[in-house]
């Protein structure tokens, strides 16, 4: 009769209180970064009341308090945001009505709607973060509120946590089989309508403006930018220039985007502007695919020259460059083809020819004259492009992760004072040096390299692979790309900057714990690259498993794959694993229940067991221990003990099958006998 | 919600007592009764969390077709092990909200194109479809045994002894069984393999009493579905009459002792004092006594000759049946406190005097039967 309660049905089990507490405390914490600190001071004065009156020493907060609660965080809200409808209010919001009801939640009712909207609020978390650390982290808050709604189910009597943390983790192991089949097979559709996206999330990677400095401070970062993957083996390092913006305007400290530029777009499905024809493709191509991290940011970055993709998200600018319609705000997978060879405009207009050696004409006055003397010495564009080369080249100028500080004529007072500088300094002064000549010009920033990962085969550009190089216009040619940092460092080009700047020892001078810093440590190189293939497949297979990238995966294996066939196949397999879980979940066991008492005394009969003398088919307890007694005297009091707290615990409650007699001086008694044998061995 | 649970607990705790408000308001129209009882189960509805839900709901499950369909299904037994043929199970009003939350997590999903928001949406459908079986196996290999249940008078609670047992390493949590909402039992067949509940179900007429089909039911693990069957375990009990208070001990009542008619008004020897009770005459309460010491106490006579009380149908006029059963009964529960023997003559039936408690079960069963078909 013990367990027999009457059923009153709407308090909540402690058990089931306390896993909640937890849960909600491990869901929200991973917000807690994102959300103002007045909801966060709500949050935990909501939190402390509820854990007071959970240990019975408060009672719950009067109506006012709540009021008072409801009032800062609803004025919280608009204070704390610049924009309402965006996804952090909307979360802050949520998180606010999810605390708030703790300090309501009296009933089982109000237990299970707070269960409901931790399972929401952990979702909102994968708006943010979807790396494998979070996932796990998510599916563990998801096991403790799962543990909480079965604690609410459980009889009041039922005081054993950790046994309701099995049961919901054996409940979600179940389902999981269930999960993978409806995750590969669902069929995935397009966005239904537009949503509000993080907002003041900061923007990273290379900016659209470059004033010396910028990208120096930018190759102090190991974070990833992009991985790209290639059908066949990668082009050579050197070669790997991932071009992402073009600079054409300068203003006499910092380069920028030309903005009328940007207007013409040449996108699939459209009709081609007119200067699409001034591309040609050369050669031998690439096919390949970037999965790009979120930078917030609308250009996109492509091995020179990208073919137009197919997907009409994407779309080629005037400077032949690869944008995004829209800026980048979660990780996206584009696939590319590129040549590495190819001619752009080879003829150009006046107003493109004035566009692109426009330079004020007050600026940097030394660096212009010098232009002026060296394209007269220089016989031709070419010749004059080599003399500036090998000035870089032979004169003393240093390629630095350290580059002085520079005044306001900033490219005079590189090229003949300080002479040390990073990519963004020779680019910026090569195409100076080119505009004041005569000859159009331009910068184009990006990434150079990337570190080829074998096992995954792919390629990881970070943002230490940052990069500024030029392209020059000549004569029938076109665009021509220049890379003024090779003829300083050439190797930057061939083997990346680590090795570029060996020599002074400021590769990720500002993170000494990066795992990047610590190259020359084989296995160190192994294991991340192992952990970043990991990331990778993650991210292509898991977080990438978008409505292309199923339609593309299940067609290899099936013929004519379209939605609806896509459903059948997944509810013939949903059915399939469902009843194979049917047949394991309800299975008969036929194992014989042993009652706790007797699985004690088997226990001790295992441990005399060892010792060499087992019990014999059919011997009593007494007869056995007697004969224990002869066979290890040193025990004999120990094994007496046991055998007759046994005897007296079995009969004590014999013809009462429900009383379940306490066991507890027996075990004590078999652990006793467990230590004396374990030091009395012979 | 304290005041329900006293209540409730009073309820449980006093199942045979005679409850006294009760026995003054005692009715025995049948329809108030109905009425009564009704009002009582739409009052818990409103009170009483989902949890613990009325034993069969209005509609469908009430209906003649379902419940002779049902009989065919699950027949009466005195043991009933619950499986596919006898359990039923559906979303609760809960998994009903379930299914809402993940609708809009898949909205979340489709509109931000996130595989993690799908992938924690599918573990929660996988989740909801998974505890299907689960709750399914909490009731699945069930073993229910009837047992024993004492008599007891007409609107009291009758308590049923029901036995549930395990067969095999499967445990059981959180099962609920009873007839009435606010009277059903938990109960947890873990680390014991049998476990008996005492349940209560207020009882109407008079006659044997059947409390219908048992509901046993789970939402264990997660609440979303409720797995349950409806056992009839055949079980009745004997309802006696409602007692009800009918006057003193008849005087003139005439006591057959081997065929020699004597006038028994027992005053023959003073005996002693006792305390009065309710029901003892008037002509034999110590009026002196109560004069000096405001005690009300009775004046007790020893016969010498065995006193015998005839409970007469006749004794009572100008009433109905039922009433005068009521009456009779109340009479039996009290000469059963005294030493008198008593014995019962009502149409068709006549038993000869006694005073011992198998003659009183005996005599209570003869009234709660009269005129009732006995197999009933």
């Amino acid at each position: 009769m013990s367990s027999l309660s009457p059923v009153t049905g709407y308090e909540i089990p402690r058990n089931s209180l306390a896993w909640m507490l937890f849960a909600q405390v491990a869901v929200i914490a991973p917000h807690l970064v994102r959300l103002p600190w007045w909801i966060i001071m709500v949050c935990f004065a909501c939190g402390f009341w509820r854990v007071m009156v959970y240990q019975g020493r408060w009672s719950y907060p009067p109506r006012w308090v709540k009021v008072c609660f409801v009032f800062s965080g609803l004025i919280g809200i608009p204070l704390g945001y610049s924009k309402i409808y965006a996804l952090e209010p909307a979360i802050a919001l949520l998180v606010i009505a999810f605390v708030l009801k703790l300090l309501e939640m009296h009933h089982k009712r109000d237990a299970y709607i707070v269960i409901l909207l931790a399972y929401f609020v952990a979702i909102t978390e994968f708006l943010f973060f979807q790396s494998i650390p979070y996932t796990l982290y998510m599916f563990a808050t998801v096991v403790m509120i799962t543990t909480a709604l079965i604690g609410l189910h459980q009889t009041k009597s039922h005081m054993k946590p950790l046994q309701t943390f099995r049961t919901a983790v054996v409940l979600l192991a179940q389902s999981i089989p269930l999960m993978l089949v409806l995750f590969v097979l669902f069929p995935r559709i397009a966005p239904l309508w537009s949503v509000p996206l993080q907002t003041g999330v900061a923007k990273t990677g290379v900016t659209d403006v470059m004033s010396p400095g910028d990208i120096s401070s930018l190759a102090q970062s190991d974070a990833l930018a992009f991985t790209a993957t290639f059908e066949t083996d990668p082009p050579p390092y050197g070669a790997l220039y991932w071009r992402g913006l073009v600079l054409s305007e300068f203003d006499g400290k910092s380069w920028s985007q030309a903005p009328d530029l940007r207007r013409s777009i040449w996108r699939q499905g459209e009709a081609p502007p007119e200067w699409s024809n001034n591309l040609s493709y050369i050669g031998k191509s690439y096919n390949y695919s970037i999965i790009m991290e979120p930078n917030q940011q609308s250009w996109l970055f492509s091995l020179a020259m990208p073919v137009l993709p197919a997907n009409r998200d994407y779309v080629i600018l005037r400077d032949f460059r690869l944008a995004a319609v829209k800026p980048v705000r979660q990780r996206i997978r584009y696939a590319l083809r590129s040549s590495l060879e190819y001619r752009i405009d080879p003829q150009l207009t006046n107003f493109y020819r004035y566009r692109y050696t426009r330079i004020p004409a007050q600026s940097n006055p030394q660096s212009q004259s010098l232009a002026k003397k060296m394209y007269r010495e220089a016989s031709s564009p070419q010749g004059y492009i080599n003399d500036v080369l090998r000035m870089y080249h032979f004169e003393e100028f240093v390629y630095t992760l350290k580059p002085p500080l520079l005044g306001g004529e900033s490219i005079d007072e590189f090229l003949l004072q300080s002479r040390r500088g990073f990519c963004e300094h020779f680019a910026g002064s090569f195409v100076f040096l080119m505009r004041a000549a005569g000859i159009p010009a331009r910068v184009v920033l990006g990434y150079q390299g990337g570190e080829y990962n074998p096992s995954g085969k792919y390629v990881a550009v970070r943002q230490f692979d940052a990069h500024a190089w030029a392209e020059v216009w000549l004569e029938d040619k076109g665009w021509v790309r220049f890379d003024p940092t090779s003829a300083v460092a050439p190797e930057r080009v061939e083997r990346g900057l680590e090795a570029a700047v060996a020599g002074e020892n400021t590769f990720l001078e500002g993170s000494p714990l990066s795992i990047f810093r610590y190259r020359q440590l084989l296995w160190l190189t192994e294991l991340r690259l192992q952990l970043g293939s990991i990331a990778y497949y993650w991210d292509s297979w898991v977080v990438g498993y978008t409505p292309d990238r199923q339609m593309s995966l299940l067609s290899k294996y099936f013929d004519r794959m379209n939605r609806q066939r896509l459903g059948s196949i997944m509810l013939a397999v949903f059915f399939t694993v469902l009843g194979l879980l049917a047949v394991f979940i309800l299975r008969k066991r036929s194992r014989a229940v042993v009652a706790p008492l007797d699985a004690e005394f088997l226990k001790f009969c295992r441990l005399m067991q060892k010792r060499g003398c087992a019990r014999k088919t059919g011997e009593g307890p007494f007869d056995y221990g007697a004969r224990l007694a002869l066979y290890t005297p040193e025990l004999a009091t120990e094994i007496d003990s046991v055998v007759s707290e046994y005897v007296r615990l079995n009969y004590s409650c014999a013809g009462n099958n429900s009383a379940q007699p306490n066991i507890k001086s027996l075990r004590q008694m078999v652990r006793a006998l467990k230590i004396r044998a374990l030091t009395t061995r012979v | 919600m304290t005041d329900k649970k006293t209540a409730l607990d009073a309820q449980t705790i006093a199942p045979h007592g005679i409850d006294k408000q009760a026995l003054d308001k005692q009715s025995l129209d049948r329809q108030s009764l109905d009425r009564q009882s009704l009002d009582r189960q739409s009052l818990d509805r409103q009170s009483l969390d989902k949890q613990a839900m009325p034993t069969i709901k209005q509609g469908f499950w009430r209906s003649k077709r379902f419940n002779i369909w049902l009989k065919k299904r699950v027949p009466p037994a005195k043991v009933v092990t619950l499986g596919q043929r006898n359990i039923f199970i559906l979303p609760t009003g809960q998994g009903l909200y379930f299914v809402v939350l993940i609708f809009f997590m898949m909205l979340a999903g489709i509109n931000y194109q996130n595989s993690l928001i799908f992938a924690l949406a599918f573990l929660l459908i996988s989740l909801f479809i998974v505890s299907i079986l689960h709750t399914f196996r909490n009731l699945s290999g069930l073993t229910i045994q009837a047992g024993q249940a004492g008599p007891v008078f007409s609107g009291q609670d009758a308590a049923f002894t029901v036995t549930l047992s395990r067969n095999g390493a499967r445990t059981y949590e959180s099962i609920v069984l009873g007839w009435h909402a606010d009277m059903m039992q938990g109960a947890d067949l873990l680390d014991n393999t049998e476990d008996q509940a005492r349940l209560y179900v207020t009882t109407g007429q008079r006659g044997w009493f059947n409390p219908g089909r048992l509901l046993i039911q789970t939402n264990y693990p997660v609440g979303l579905f409720r797995a349950w069957s409806w056992v009839d375990l055949d079980m009745s009990v004997l309802v006696y009459p409602g007692p009800v208070a009918g006057g003193d001990i008849p005087v003139s009542l005439v006591a057959v002792n081997e065929g020699e008619a004597l006038l028994k008004s027992g005053t023959d020897d003073f005996h002693g004092l006792r305390q009065h009770q309710a029901g003892d005459s008037l002509r034999h309460i110590a009026w002196k006594s109560y004069a000096r010491t405001d005690e009300l106490l009775t004046k007790e006579f020893n016969s010498f000759v065995d006193r015998t009380v005839w409970l007469d149908w006749d004794h009572f006029t100008a009433m109905d049946p039922e009433a005068r059963l009521s009456r009779l009964c109340f009479l039996v529960v009290q000469l059963s406190q005294m030493t008198d023997d008593y014995g019962l003559r009502i149409p068709g039936i006549l038993i000869q005097p006694a005073n011992n408690p198998e003659h009183k079960n005996k005599v209570l069963k003869a009234l709660a039967l009269f005129g009732l078909d006995p197999d009933e």
